[in-house]
């Protein structure tokens, strides 16, 4: 389900001595199946701009549309637009309120108007999605749950819509590094069998880098670059006036060029390639060493 | 580990905690189990462990919020369980949380600072004093006049950090301070506990951030309650197998530095951060370094 925004912007206090461009004129678009990524600091303007993605905001001026339904006119119905776009918050576990895991769960898909029997294979679908089993926890409170459990009972509420986009904001903040990964690894699964296309909001760069098809770099409002991650961390003094870093291995190698290291830097993002690149480097340099 | 001198400002000993069963034919769970544990005066401690491995009610029992189900909790000297104390505690030792959110209670900025030692009945003209000092230290000052909800989540937390200095204490407490925060935030909250541990205050942090726990004197590995590994960030990360076993991870240089080792390459254990790695690196790529053996 394609995305187009064209020219979007989103003014707070409007008018008022104080008015702040959350959102800057922006336009991108996102096809069938695309995982893209959302970097920039705190107050860069992506959180505004995700929650412009499924109706919660309306820009001021310019136009969103999903899957060619200009979803910022007026007689839009919204009910229809959260099916489409599936928007999983940050600390998305806060909002969980039901007596029962089940019944969290199942609380979108039955304000669908949809049948019982539907609503409970939703849930168990989108409980089995998340890596959770419905037998052993459909009838226990949210409540009791561990954190990393509480964050996929959450996710599955949204999963039990059934959108085609998939938006995540910090979808692993606070969690352990092992819940960290299979909170991603979970993504990946949910994308690979869904075929949804994922809009993944991260300050880990090493998680984009990984992950991505293509980044957004956001800054005051506004996508800085966009292009795929060989692209965006190719540009670290850009990302750096942003207040962005680099994923690990292009950050060791930028340090070692810093330093005077002839190593080519082109397209290494991952720790493996860093390694061989070092790795390669170094035997290179010890040869010419000997010679000398 | 046997029971040392004054010098440990916090001392745990044979600590349980169990939370109270939540209804009726459910069992207490046990949070913290049988810990002992001594913190120097000046150090830097990291806490690290899985979700649910004890971490925050540790880190709770020191500064009196929760009560020891077992055993004791000493700092510097006051045995928390004496309920006279509790103030003179919760002043020694510091809590900032992870919510920025969640901890700041006045509309201007300058005013939550004052907030804790207001309630100390400290003279006015040293209020002033504490607050612009601890609002200096932690680069806040130019804020002062600012409603907290106007700034970034890096700042409000430097502002809970500044609440805290105020007090004077001589350790802080930090439960997960980091976690909420973008990596410019993180990178300044680093910063000021950086400045805090050179002025010998004493900081405990909690964080799931590996990098940060290598920049650490000493960093304490929790699983199921117990303390699982204890040691200097060198010892711990140069233990690479032990820590993935506790479901955690190395910091990225560390992770690079292995990766670099299987390749044929040796790169010592000291070597914990980017800048380290790529230092050492380049040094040693040197031919004539090469030659006389380093």
């Amino acid at each position: 389900m394609p995305i187009v925004a064209e020219n979007i912007s989103y003014v707070y206090n409007k008018g008022q001595p104080d008015e702040t461009y959350a959102l800057r004129h922006v336009s991108f678009s996102a096809e069938d199946g695309e995982f893209i990524g959302i970097i920039g600091h705190t107050g860069s303007g992506k959180s505004t701009l995700i929650q412009h993605l499924n109706g919660l905001l309306k820009p001021d001026s310019g136009k969103i549309l999903i899957d060619g339904e200009d979803i910022t006119s007026g007689n839009v119905s919204l009910r229809r637009i959260r099916q489409k776009v599936g928007l999983v918050f940050q600390y998305p576990e806060y909002q969980l309120f039901e007596e029962t895991v089940e019944k969290d769960v199942a609380f979108g898909p039955k304000n669908l108007g949809i049948s019982p029997e539907e609503a409970v294979m939703r849930v168990k679908d989108a409980l089995r999605l998340t890596g959770l089993d419905y037998d052993e926890i459909a009838e226990r409170s949210p409540f009791e749950l561990s954190g990393g459990q509480k964050r996929r009972v959450a996710i599955a509420g949204v999963l039990a819509m059934q959108p085609k986009i998939l938006i995540l904001d910090e979808p692993a903040a606070g969690l352990d590094p092992g819940s960290h990964d299979r909170i991603l690894a979970m993504i990946q699964e949910i994308r690979r069998e869904r075929k949804s296309t994922v809009i993944l909001v991260s300050h880990n760069m090493d998680d984009a880098a990984e992950m991505c098809d293509r980044i957004f770099a956001m800054k005051d409002g506004e996508i800085l670059l966009s292009g795929t991650p060989e692209e965006i961390f190719s540009a670290a003094d850009i990302l750096r006036d942003a207040g962005l870093g680099l994923p690990a291995a292009a950050d060791l190698i930028r340090r070692m060029r810093d330093m005077g290291a002839d190593i080519d830097a082109d397209g290494i993002l991952l720790p493996e390639q860093a390694a061989d690149a070092v790795a390669g480097w170094l035997k290179g340099k010890e040869r010419r060493g000997k010679k000398c | 580990m046997k029971s040392r001198a004054a010098e440990d400002i916090i001392r745990i000993e044979n600590l349980t905690f169990s939370y109270p069963a939540p209804e009726e034919g459910t069992e207490s769970q046990t949070a913290v189990d049988d810990i002992s544990l001594y913190i120097e005066e000046g150090s830097f401690v990291a806490v690290l462990g899985q979700n649910g491995s004890g971490k925050s009610t540790l880190i709770k029992t020191i500064n009196a919020l929760l009560s020891p189900s077992r055993g004791d909790v000493f700092v510097c000297g006051m045995n928390t369980k004496d309920e006279e104390l509790v103030w003179e505690i919760r002043r020694s030792a510091g809590m900032v949380f992870q919510n920025p959110d969640n901890q700041l209670v006045s509309a201007i900025v300058e005013d939550d600072v004052a907030f804790g030692p207001e309630n100390l009945g400290i003279p006015a003209p040293e209020i002033r004093e504490r607050i612009d000092d601890a609002m200096k230290r932690t680069g806040i000052f130019g804020l002062r006049k600012k409603s907290p909800h106007m700034l970034s989540g890096g700042q409000k937390q430097r502002v809970a950090i500044a609440g805290v200095i105020a007090m004077r204490p001589k350790c802080i407490l930090f439960d997960e301070a980091t976690a909420m925060l973008d990596p410019r935030g993180r990178c300044e909250v680093m910063q000021i506990i950086r400045s805090l541990k050179k002025e010998g205050i004493t900081v405990l942090l909690i964080t799931h951030f590996m990098e940060e726990a290598a920049e650490a004197d000493r960093i304490i590995v929790m699983e199921k309650g117990k303390i699982a590994l204890s040691g200097t960030p060198e010892e711990i990360f140069g233990d690479p197998d032990s820590v993935k076993r506790l479901g955690l991870k190395l910091p990225p240089a560390v992770e690079m530095r292995e990766l670099l080792r299987a390749r044929g390459i040796d790169i010592p254990d000291s070597v914990l951060n980017m800048d380290g790695l790529a230092r050492y690196l380049c040094g040693r790529a040197e031919p004539e370094r090469d030659s006389s053996g380093v």
